[in-house]
C-alpha cells in the first residue's frame, strides 16, 4: 500500500490534482470562516421562505432528475423481471434471510470484517446515509412548508446534531476512500482509474459539506438558501447517476443480499429438458440478473481468486460485469452466446478475453469470490452455469476433460483405473466390507481408493478408527461421487454417479458415512440432494475432533502449519476441528491466509484432472506461502490438497517440510497394532 | 491334397518372419495328424523365396504368381487363394496372424462358408485351437464343427521359427485367373509418419525414466537401454517438468496415454498420475530401489535394485543377445 | 453419405470374470455392459464424417434386450437412427453366422459406407467386418486410422506393422474396420441424451441360426495369473533373466 502510494505520488499530475482539490476545499472553508456571516452555532439554520419560482424550479429539477433516473433504472428492472424465473427459488428459510440482511447490510459485517479500514469507512458512509434519511426528507419538504423537523424543538435539534456527527464521519470517510482509490490505487479496484467514482465521491462530500455548512450560518439568509440549493442540486444530480453507475448497488444490494440463493455455492437444478446451463441471455435467471446489476466493482472477489492471482485470464469481477454488459447489449431473451472468444472491454481493467471458455474453465470453485462479496453476488452458480452450457452441449472439447468424462462413464472413477485396483487395496488392508452391522461406512473416494498417497491417508484413518474401537466397513463397489463432473458442468455424468451412489447406499442400508475427502463429503451431503437424500456423512476431522480426548497427546513441539481446504472451510464451515487434531500432534501455526481466507491448492473444480495451467501454478504459490511460515510440517485435511502440495513441495529446496494429513499426524502416535491382512 | 497348407507372407521380396512361425505350426499340426504339409507364397515373381522353402520338410511349395499380385490387395489374394484351395483341397489352412492376414483371411474363409479361428496361442490334440478372450483374461478352446477347410491364424511368438524342419519339397507353379476389374481397391505407397512429434502411443516398446534417475546427465544410460531395445524413450512428469526430456515424452494423466507391448519403467515410483497413462501396457517391467514402490503393483516383472547397476547390465546383455 | 455403423455390446473391461458351471461361457449375471471400444471409434469416425460432409449415421447392434442401452448411447453421441437386431443366441453362432444377421440389415439399408471396429473386446476374433463385406460383395479395408471422402469414393489411411502406413483408394459402397485411437472419442452429453429420446430405434428379429463351422468348446482361466514376478540376483544375473523374459515371454526380441 505504501509503495503504491509512493508510486502514485511520484506522478506529477496526481500531485497537481491533489493540490488543487485541497486548495479548493481549503479556500472555501477559509472564505466561509472569514466572511462575517459565518460563526458556528449549535443549531441548524433553516432556509426560510421559498418563492414560487424556486418551488417551480425545484419541481422541474426533481422531475427531470427522477425521469432520468427511471430512464435508466426502468430498463434495468425490466431486464431483471424479464429474465427467466428461478425455478427452485423459495423465500424460506426467511429467518436466515433476515439475519443475513441484518448482519451484512445493516451491520456491514462482511464489508468491515474482510477489508477492515476501507470497510469501516464505507460502513460510516452507509450508516450516514441511513441517518440522513429523515434529514433529506425534511430538506425537500421545506420549500412546501412541510418541514417536520424543527431545529428549535428538542427532537429536531438532537436529530440534526446526530446527523451532523454522521456528516462529519461521512465526509472524512469519503475523503479517505477517495485518497485510497486515486492515490493509493489498490490493484483490485482495477487498473484503470474510475472517474465516475471520483465524481460520486465528490458529490457525497458536497452533500455533507453543504449540510454542515448550515451550522455556520444564520436562519433565513442568502447563505443558508445557497447551501440549501447546493445540497438539493447535488441530490438531483446524484439521483440519475445511481442507475448509470455501480452505485446502483445503493438501491439493489439490500434486496440482493436478502434474496440470495439459500446455500453457499448452490448450483440450481436444471429447470427443464431444454435447459443445459447458461448458454445465452435467455438462460440467465432473475437472481443472476439482479446480482450482476448489484456489482459494486470492489474487486474483493478478484483479490482472493487463485486464478486471478496467478496470471490467468479468469477474473470473477469481470465475469459478473461481463454478464451485466451482455444483458445491457443483448438483453435477457437473447440467443447470442454468453461465452465469447472476443476481447471484452472492461471499465476497470485492460481488455481481455474475460468471458471466454478458457476463463470459465480456470476456476477451482474455491468459493473465495462468493464468500467475499459484500453485495450478495453468488459467483459460483454463474461460473458453473457457464461451464454447464459448454459441457452439456459438447461445446467444451478438452482432451483431459473428455478423458475424465469417459473414465467416469466407463470405469466409474475419475482416474480411469480398473475397479479391481480398489478391490486389491481393500484386501491388502484387510478392510471389512460394510454389511449393515457396522456403525460407519468408510467412504474411500477416488483418491482414497486409487491414489497411493490417498490410500496412505485412508489406511491411517482406518487405524485411528480401529484404535478408537469404532466399527466400520467399506462398500464392496464404489463409484466416484461425481464431484469433478458436477463442478465442470457435466450434468449427465453427475446424475449417473449420484443416482448410482444413492442406490448403493440404500441397498446396503448405510446409515452413517465418514470420509477423508471434503469433496466427497460436500457432494454426497449437498449436491446429491437433487436426486435423493444420502445418509449423513461427516469428514474425518469432525469425527476425530469428537474423540480428541482419546487421541494421544503428542508433545513433539513440532511446528505444524495447517492449510484449510476450500471444501472443508468455506464450503462446510469446519475450521476448528482439524486444528484441534493438529494441536494434539504439535504446535499449530497459522498460514498468513487461513480460515475463510485460505488460499486454494488449485485442485478443485475438476482442475486436478485437467492439463497444464498457464501462468504460475496455484499449488506452488500456496505451498510457498506455507513453507514461508517456517513450519516443519504442512498439514492438510484433503487428499487433493495433499497431492497438489506433494508435487509443489518436492520442487522446493532440499529439505522441504513434511506433508501429513491430519489422519497421518494422529496415526503416527498410535501404538502399532496387528490387524488381519496387513503386510 | 487334403493336408495342411501354410500361407506364407512376403512383401517386396522379403519374408515377414512370422511366416516361418506359421510354417513350424503347420508342420507340427500335420505331423500330429499324420498328414502332409505344404506351403504357398503369393506375389508377382517369387522364385527366390520359393526356392528357399524347397529346402524345408514340405510336400509341395506353391508359387502363386500373377502380375496383379505384385502389391498386396485383399481382392487379389482372396481370388488367387480361393482357386488354389479349390484345386488343392487342404483340410487345414494355417496363416500367421499378421495385419495382412487379418485383412483377407476372413473373406477367404467366408468363400468356403468357414469362420477363421484367429490369433491362436496353442494347438492341442483334437485338434483343439486355443485363443484368448477378454483381453487375455480367459483362454478358450475352439474346434472345427463341420467339414470344409479349417482356417487358423497363429499369434506371433506361439511357435518358434527355429523349429521349422529341414527337408526337401517339390515346387509347383500356380497361376490363378485374375482380372484387373476384380481388384477394387488401389493401394498406395508405404510411408512412415514424419518424426515431428514423438507418438508414444504408436510405440510397441517403451522405456520410461522417472525421478530415480537423479540427474539429467544420468539419462544417458536409459537412452542406451532404449536404443538397445529399439524402444521409444518416455518419462514421468517430474523429468519433463525439469526440462530434462521434452514434454511430448511425458506419460501420464497430463501427458500421453500409452499401451505398448512392453513398458519398462526405470526409477519410476508409480504415482497415480503416471499409472493412468500406462496402465494399458501389455507387459510392465519395473526397476526401482524401493520395494514398496506402487509401480510394482502393476508390474509383471519387477527388479528391486539400483538402476545404475541394473540398467547398464541389461543394456549389455541385450546387445549381446542381439549379436 | 449414409453410413451404417455396426456396434457390439461387450462386458465392461474391468469386470470380474467368473465361469459358468458348464465351463462353456462366463457368468453374465453380475456383469455390466458397454460399447466395444473399437466400435466407439468407428462411431466417432462416422459422426465426424457426417459433421464434415453431411448425411446420416445409422447404428445397428445384434444381441439381447440389454444392447438397447448401448444403442441409446450411440444415439446420444449423435447417430440419427438405431436398429436393434434381437437375438439371444449370438454365442451359438460363429463369425459367419453373426455377419449373416448383419448382412440382412445392411442389404435393406443399402448404405454408402459401413464402419465397424477392428475387433471386439470380448471375443477378439477381428473378422466380422471383413466377413460382412464379403457377404455383401463390397470392397473393404482394415485397421483404418483415417477416412477421407473423395470424388471417386474414399481415401483411407491403413495402419501396418512397425509404424508403417498406407493410403488406399476405394470406391463406394465399401466397408472399413476402424482401429482404436485414430480419433478423440467424444463424451456423452446431457443434450445428446435428451435428443436421443426423439430418435428412432427399430427392433427386428434375427433369422434363425445355421449350424456354425467352428465351435467354442470351453473357457477357462489361463494358468499364468498376473503375479508380479520379482527377479533377484546380481545386476548381471537379473539382466540375463530379463533378456530371457523379453525373448520368450514378452516376445519383443
Amino acid at each position: 500500500m505504501r509503495a503504491a502510494l509512493k508510486e502514485a505520488l511520484s506522478r506529477g499530475w496526481v500531485r497537481m490534482v491533489a493540490l488543487v482539490c485541497a486548495a479548493t476545499v481549503g479556500a472555501r472553508i477559509a472564505g466561509a470562516v472569514l466572511s462575517s456571516e459565518i460563526h458556528f452555532s449549535a443549531t441548524l439554520a433553516e432556509p426560510g421562505k421559498f418563492s414560487r419560482l424556486e418551488v417551480a424550479l425545484l419541481l422541474i429539477g426533481a422531475g427531470i432528475s427522477i425521469a432520468l433516473f427511471f430512464r435508466r433504472f426502468g430498463p434495468i428492472l425490466c431486464i431483471i423481471f424479464r429474465s427467466k424465473k428461478d425455478k427452485d427459488f423459495s423465500l424460506h428459510p426467511i429467518g436466515r434471510r433476515m439475519w443475513d440482511f441484518f448482519w451484512e447490510v445493516l451491520c456491514q459485517g462482511k464489508v468491515i470484517r474482510q477489508r477492515p479500514l476501507p470497510g469501516l469507512a464505507h460502513a460510516f458512509v452507509f450508516w450516514g446515509f441511513l441517518a440522513f434519511a429523515l434529514v433529506s426528507l425534511n430538506h425537500l419538504a421545506n420549500p412546501f412548508g412541510l418541514a417536520f423537523l424543527r431545529p428549535a424543538s428538542y427532537v429536531g435539534n438532537f436529530y440534526f446534531l446526530f446527523a451532523a456527527i454522521w456528516a462529519l464521519l461521512v465526509a472524512v470517510s469519503i475523503t479517505a476512500l477517495f485518497v485510497r482509490r486515486f492515490l493509493a490505487r489498490p490493484i483490485w479496484l482495477g487498473e484503470k482509474l474510475s472517474y465516475e467514482s471520483g465524481v460520486i465521491a465528490f458529490l457525497i462530500f458536497l452533500l455533507m459539506v453543504s449540510y454542515l455548512g448550515a451550522f455556520f450560518v444564520g436562519d433565513g439568509g442568502a447563505a443558508v438558501k445557497a447551501l440549501w440549493w447546493m445540497h438539493t442540486l447535488t441530490l438531483l444530480v446524484f439521483l440519475p447517476l445511481i442507475p448509470h453507475t455501480k452505485h446502483l448497488h445503493l438501491v439493489l444490494s439490500p434486496l440482493t443480499v436478502f434474496l440470495k440463493r439459500d446455500g453457499f455455492s448452490k448450483i440450481p437444478p436444471l429447470s427443464s429438458d431444454e435447459d443445459f446451463g447458461l448458454i445465452a441471455g435467455k438462460d440467465v435467471t432473475q437472481l443472476i440478473s439482479l446480482q450482476v446489476y448489484s456489482c459494486v466493482e470492489c474487486g474483493r472477489c478478484t483479490e482472493h481468486c487463485p486464478a486471478s492471482n496467478t496470471g490467468k485470464v479468469l477474473n470473477p469481477k469481470e465475469i459478473v460485469l461481463g454478464v451485466q454488459s451482455y444483458l445491457n447489449q443483448s438483453g435477457p431473451a437473447s440467443d447470442a452466446p454468453l461465452l465469447t472468444e472476443a476481447l471484452v472491454e472492461s471499465r476497470d481493467n485492460p481488455p481481455a478475453r474475460y468471458m471466454s471458455m478458457e476463463a470459465a474453465f480456470e476456476c477451482t470453485t474455491c468459493g473465495s469470490c462468493e464468500y467475499q462479496c459484500p453485495v450478495g453476488i453468488q459467483h459460483l452458480p454463474i461460473i458453473i452455469g457457464l461451464r454447464r452450457g459448454a459441457t452439456n452441449t459438447g461445446a467444451w472439447e478438452d482432451t483431459h476433460g473428455t478423458k475424465l468424462f469417459l473414465a467416469l462413464e466407463k470405469q466409474g472413477n475419475a482416474l480411469g483405473l480398473s475397479a479391481m485396483e480398489r478391490d486389491k487395496f481393500i484386501q491388502k488392508q484387510g478392510f471389512p466390507i460394510f454389511d449393515g452391522t457396522q456403525e460407519y461406512c468408510l467412504w474411500l473416494g477416488c483418491m482414497g481408493g486409487y491414489d497411493p498417497k490417498g490410500r496412505e491417508i485412508v489406511a491411517d484413518f482406518a487405524r485411528v478408527m480401529r484404535y478408537l474401537g469404532t466399527s466400520f466397513g467399506v462398500l464392496k463397489k464404489e463409484k466416484c461421487t461425481g464431484d469433478p463432473a458436477r463442478r465442470l458442468g457435466n450434468d449427465l455424468a453427475f446424475q449417473t454417479m449420484a443416482e448410482s451412489g444413492l442406490k448403493s447406499f440404500e441397498a446396503t442400508k448405510v446409515q452413517k458415512i465418514v470420509s477423508i475427502c471434503p469433496h466427497c463429503v460436500r457432494t454426497i451431503s449437498n449436491d446429491w440432494r437433487e436426486y435423493g437424500i444420502a445418509p449423513e456423512i461427516e469428514h474425518h476431522s469432525e469425527f476425530m475432533a469428537r474423540h480428541k480426548d482419546r487421541l494421544p497427546q503428542q508433545n513433539s513441539g513440532e511446528s505444524i502449519v495447517y492449510h484449510d481446504p476450500c471444501y472443508l472451510g468455506r464450503y462446510r464451515d469446519v475450521y476448528e476441528e482439524p486444528r484441534e487434531i493438529v494441536a494434539r500432534a504439535g504446535e499449530l501455526v497459522e498460514a498468513p491466509r487461513s480460515h475463510e481466507r485460505s488460499f486454494c491448492c488449485g485442485a478443485g473444480g475438476g482442475l486436478a484432472f485437467l492439463g497444464e495451467e498457464t501462468g504460475e501454478r496455484v499449488s506452488h504459490v500456496r505451498a510457498a506461502e506455507l513453507v514461508a511460515t517456517g513450519a516443519k510440517i504442512v498439514s492438510t485435511a484433503c487428499p487433493f490438497c495433499n497431492t497438489m502440495f506433494r508435487d509443489a513441495l518436492s520442487s522446493m529446496g532440499d529439505a522441504p517440510p513434511q506433508l501429513l494429513d491430519i489422519a497421518q499426524l494422529t496415526a503416527r502416535a498410535l501404538p502399532t497394532m496387528q490387524k488381519t491382512g496387513e503386510r | 491334397m487334403s493336408g495342411v497348407l501354410v500361407v506364407m507372407e512376403q512383401r517386396g521380396g522379403a519374408w515377414n518372419r512370422m511366416s516361418f512361425e506359421a510354417l513350424a505350426a503347420g508342420q507340427q499340426l500335420a505331423a500330429k495328424l499324420g498328414i502332409e504339409c505344404s506351403a504357398a507364397v503369393i506375389g508377382e515373381s517369387v522364385k527366390t523365396l520359393v526356392t528357399e522353402l524347397a529346402g524345408k520338410k514340405l510336400a509341395k511349395v506353391f508359387a502363386v504368381q500373377h502380375g496383379l499380385l505384385k502389391d498386396y490387395t485383399s481382392d487379389g489374394y482372396v481370388v488367387a487363394l480361393e482357386s488354389l484351395l479349390k484345386q488343392t483341397g487342404p483340410v487345414y489352412v494355417v496363416l500367421p496372424h499378421t495385419y495382412q492376414v487379418r485383412d483377407f483371411a476372413p473373406a477367404l474363409a467366408t468363400r468356403f462358408r468357414q469362420s477363421l479361428i484367429s490369433d491362436v496361442i496353442a494347438m492341442h490334440d483334437g485338434p483343439v485351437f486355443v485363443r484368448q478372450l477378454l483381453q487375455g483374461k480367459l483362454n478358450a478352446d475352439y474346434k472345427q464343427a463341420d467339414a470344409g477347410p479349417c482356417f487358423v491364424s497363429v499369434q506371433a511368438g506361439t511357435f518358434r521359427a527355429e523349429d521349422v524342419e529341414e527337408g526337401a519339397a517339390t515346387v509347383e507353379n500356380f497361376t490363378p485367373q485374375l482380372e484387373a476389374s476384380q481388384i477394387r481397391s488401389k493401394p498406395g505407397e508405404l510411408f512412415r509418419e514424419a518424426a515431428h512429434t514423438v507418438d508414444l502411443s504408436a510405440a510397441s516398446v517403451i522405456v520410461s525414466v522417472g525421478r530415480g534417475i537423479g540427474e539429467q546427465e544420468n539419462i544417458g544410460i536409459v537412452e542406451e537401454l532404449a536404443a538397445a531395445l529399439g524402444a521409444e524413450l518416455a518419462a514421468s512428469r517430474p523429468i519433463c517438468d525439469n526440462g530434462w526430456l521434452p514434454m511430448e515424452r511425458q506419460v501420464g494423466s497430463s501427458g500421453q496415454t500409452v499401451a505398448p507391448k512392453l513398458y519398462l519403467a526405470v526409477g519410476i515410483s508409480g504415482a497415480i498420475q503416471h499409472l493412468v497413462g500406462m496402465k494399458g501396457s501389455k507387459t510392465v517391467i519395473a526397476i526401482n530401489k524401493d520395494e514398496h514402490a506402487p509401480i510394482f503393483e502393476v508390474a509383471d516383472y519387477g527388479v528391486v535394485g539400483d538402476l545404475f547397476e541394473v540398467v547398464p547390465s541389461l543394456t549389455k546383455a541385450l546387445l549381446a543377445a542381439k549379436g | 453419405m449414409k453410413i451404417l455403423v455396426a456396434i457390439k455390446q461387450v462386458p465392461e473391461r474391468d469386470a470380474q470374470i467368473g465361469i459358468t458351471a458348464s465351463g462353456r461361457w462366463i457368468d453374465e449375471s453380475d456383469l455390466n455392459y458397454t460399447i466395444n471400444e473399437p466400435d466407439a471409434y468407428a462411431l466417432e469416425e462416422a459422426l465426424q464424417l457426417k459433421e464434415k460432409s453431411g448425411g446420416e449415421v445409422v447404428v445397428m447392434c445384434a444381441g439381447p434386450e440389454r444392447v438397447g442401452s448401448t444403442l441409446r448411447e450411440a444415439l446420444a453421441k449423435g447417430a440419427d437412427r438405431a436398429i436393434h437386431i434381437e437375438a439371444n443366441d449370438l454365442g451359438e453362432r460363429d463369425t459367419l453366422g453373426v455377419a449373416q444377421v448383419l448382412a440382412e440389415i445392411a442389404k435393406d439399408e443399402a448404405p454408402d459406407l459401413i464402419l465397424t471396429g477392428l475387433q471386439s473386446d470380448d471375443l477378439g476374433l477381428g473378422q466380422t467386418g471383413v466377413v460382412l463385406a464379403e457377404l455383401l460383395g463390397i470392397p473393404h479395408a482394415t485397421l483404418i486410422m483415417h477416412v477421407e471422402k473423395t470424388v471417386t469414393g474414399l481415401r483411407v489411411k491403413r495402419e501396418l506393422e512397425d509404424g508403417w502406413f498406407q493410403h488406399v483408394e476405394m470406391p463406394l459402397p465399401a466397408l472399413l474396420t476402424i482401429q482404436s485411437g485414430g480419433n478423440k472419442l467424444r463424451y456423452a452429453t446431457l443434450m445428446g441424451i435428451k435428443k436421443a429420446k426423439t430418435k428412432e430405434t427399430k427392433t427386428l428379429q434375427a433369422a434363425a441360426a445355421v449350424s456354425p463351422s467352428i465351435a467354442l468348446e470351453r473357457v477357462y482361466l489361463p494358468e499364468k495369473q498376473k503375479e508380479t514376478e520379482m527377479l533377484t540376483g546380481t545386476p548381471a544375473e537379473v539382466a540375463a533373466k530379463l533378456v530371457e523374459k523379453l525373448k520368450f515371454e514378452v516376445r519383443v526380441l
